[in-house]
């Protein structure tokens, strides 16, 4: 991979855990701007954890996260602020605030953040809701829509301040494969038509192989990443016997038993 | 001709008309979040004095362009132009023609358009009686289904969760004594207090031991010691019971061939039953002694304080306040469970039926001591 392009975030020399439980020690890895980046990994294996501390919700144990270059772990008050601004995050169960409409749920942060007058706000909403194909259900409450089409809404929402880089956790979980596959659709086409960097978190083997450029495997017995690289890559090349069958859906549970 | 150079925005533009109506818009800078909307008034404010009729937009000089930019885009070629302008947007990018794209006249009209529906007087005051009456008779079904459930558990031994019996006895009564005690020891104080003064007056301030034992023992101790059950437990339960209706928990015991009445409901209904009588004695005692050091104070011997207390009280009136904490136990847990069953869909519900639970209970226990009072008080004649 080439070390010419943009580093975006970096990860360096993390430890994250619970109290005395660590999860990953010493992780590094970097994801460049405009890439899908991918954490792969089995249940409990800590991937979740760990977007939540890319995005800054939890503070690692030791180590530094790096966005373009700026410290998120050491950042405070206006700083942090400002680096938070440039995330958006879709949240598992896609956290739509269940009193407001589909289109006030992606206006909020318009409203929060912006000066712009009301017909700029419902115009960029509309805009987003369009993009991932909710224009229909701007007017619905989160309660009425289906669970694909909350994941939808969360991602709307999650772009409407133009981010230069969306976290996604478990975005293809509980969906059905064809709702999924048009998950994965979109986050093409953000990824490719506006030069969004995603970070997504998933255990979804055809997700990684439909959309990442770039995935990392983590182990919950070395808590470590075990292989880096092009999901197609890995399947071939991967050191470890377990990544390949893993990345070949056959039975990795055989090497966590093991 | 340039027109305008408004140079304070990071975003700049320059018009260029040509006779006939015809206009270019040059916009340079940065157009994104922080610069459009003093664009977009400024710009909104020369169009209208301009009256062009063929506008061309040129991006091309734009160092970026974000959402917020392109809603002004947007704006100027449709909205915000009168019906007959032509408005032709060039050098624009491929992505962010893509995203300009997903502006749609169509969606906004729409949006604008829509009005939640609003409803008539004498259908709001329908749909709540139903409701009522719904609530009724849940109520009663509920009342029938947990008497039944209560019978048999305490009938067979089996059946009964004993251990969530105690844990639920420990978390609402054991912990909550030292908040009722402080309550009731407080109320106590209080009591003594304000009665020495008109007492005095009478030359009976002695009887303010009488009134302190009477009042603490068959009126404040059961109806406190309840109040504080739920507003501290019976919400609690309700807040439980609603996250675990939300959670799809009750539908799981259901399709297990499990009733959520006998197996969540029914071990804190008896726990209920079981500590509110202990947290009443123990609210009585804190009441009491809420108010002696203040009978010392105004200079009657404990003795004398005590005799009193012991004098005005009898056993029917610790017996009277006993069985109405009994009854307060009851109606607290199975009213805040049966809240706690009726949540509806997401998280504000569960907020809902935690307030309909402390609101229910409290109307239920005054309701229920205002009929004691009025039995008691017959057969007492």
């Amino acid at each position: 991979m080439s070390e010419t392009r943009k580093i975006l975030i970096e990860a360096r020399d993390l430890t994250i855990g619970y109290g005395d439980r660590l999860v990953l020690e010493r992780i590094n890895f970097k994801v460049f701007r405009g890439e899908v980046f991918a954490v792969l990994g089995a249940s409990g294996s800590g991937k979740s954890t760990l977007l939540k501390h890319l995005i800054g919700l939890y503070a690692p144990v030791s180590g530094d996260v790096l966005i373009s270059g700026e410290s998120l772990v050491h950042a405070e008050g206006e700083d942090r602020r400002r680096i938070l601004r440039r995330f958006g995050v879709l949240y598992q169960s896609g956290a739509l605030f269940g009193s407001l409409t589909t289109v006030e749920n992606v206006r909020l942060p318009l409203d929060e953040f912006t000066e712009l007058p009301e017909e700029a706000k419902d115009l960029i909403a509309l805009s987003k809701l369009r993009l991932v194909g909710l224009e229909t259900s701007a007017t619905k409450l989160p309660a009425d829509l289906s669970g694909g089409m909350q994941k939808r809404a969360g991602i709307a929402r999650a772009i409407v301040l133009d981010p230069c880089v969306l976290f996604l956790d478990e975005p293809s979980a509980g969906l059905d494969p064809i709702t999924s596959a048009g998950l994965d659709a979109l986050i093409h086409e953000l990824a490719r038509g506006l030069g969004i960097t995603f970070v997504m978190v998933t255990h979804e083997l055809a997700s990684i192989f439909s959309v990442a450029d770039r995935v990392v495997v983590l182990d919950p017995k070395e808590r470590a990443i075990v292989a880096e690289g092009p999901p197609a890559w890995l399947r071939e090349n991967a050191a470890l016997p377990w990544v390949r069958q893993f990345l070949n859906r056959e039975k990795a549970h055989e090497h966590q038993d093991a | 001709m340039p027109t305008k150079d408004p140079t304070e925005l990071p975003v700049r533009w320059e018009f260029q008309t040509r006779p006939g109506g015809a206009a270019t818009l040059f916009l340079m800078g940065e157009l994104d979040a922080a610069s459009t909307p003093a664009a977009w008034r400024k710009l909104d404010t020369e169009l209208a004095r301009l009256q062009i009729t063929d506008l061309t937009v040129d991006v091309s000089r734009l160092a970026s362009c974000d959402s917020a930019g392109l809603s002004l885009l947007y704006h100027v070629s449709k909205a915000g132009m009168p019906r007959d302008t032509r408005v032709t947007i060039t050098g624009l990018s491929p992505e962010l023609q893509h995203l300009l794209a997903s502006f749609s006249a169509e969606d906004f009209r729409a949006l604008e358009t829509h009005k939640p529906a609003c409803s008539f007087f004498l259908e709001d005051v329908g749909a709540a009686t139903t409701s009522s009456l719904r609530d009724w008779r849940q109520q009663l079904e509920f009342v029938g289904e947990l008497t039944v459930d209560v019978l048999k558990s305490l009938l067979s031994v089996k059946r009964m969760r004993w251990k969530e019996v105690m844990r639920v006895f420990e978390a609402a009564g054991v912990n909550a004594l030292p908040i009722v005690s402080l309550l009731t020891f407080l109320i106590g104080m209080v009591i003594a207090f304000e009665s020495a003064q008109p007492l005095k007056k009478l030359g009976a301030q002695i009887f303010v031991a009488n009134l302190l034992g009477l009042t603490i023992c068959r009126e404040l101790g059961p109806v406190m010691a309840a109040i504080m059950l739920a507003g501290r437990s019976g919400s609690a339960f309700a807040a439980e019971l609603g996250t675990m209706k939300v959670n799809e928990e009750l539908n799981a015991l259901q399709t297990m061939g499990l009733s959520p009445v006998q197996f969540l409901v029914v071990q804190r209904v008896v726990a209920g039953l079981l500590l509110t009588p202990i947290l009443t004695i123990f609210a009585m005692y804190a009441g009491l002694l809420g108010g002696i050091p203040i009978l010392l104070g105004l200079g009657f011997p404990l003795r004398m304080v005590l005799h009193e207390i012991q004098a005005g009280l009898h056993f029917g009136d610790l017996a009277e306040g006993l069985c109405k904490s009994l009854v307060f136990g009851g109606i607290v847990a199975s009213v805040s469970c049966l809240r706690g069953l009726q949540t509806g869909e997401g998280p504000r519900a569960v907020g809902e039926s935690t307030t309909r639970s402390v609101v229910s209970s409290i109307l239920l226990i005054i309701l229920a001591d205002a009929l004691f009072a009025a039995i008691t008080f017959v057969l007492r004649k």
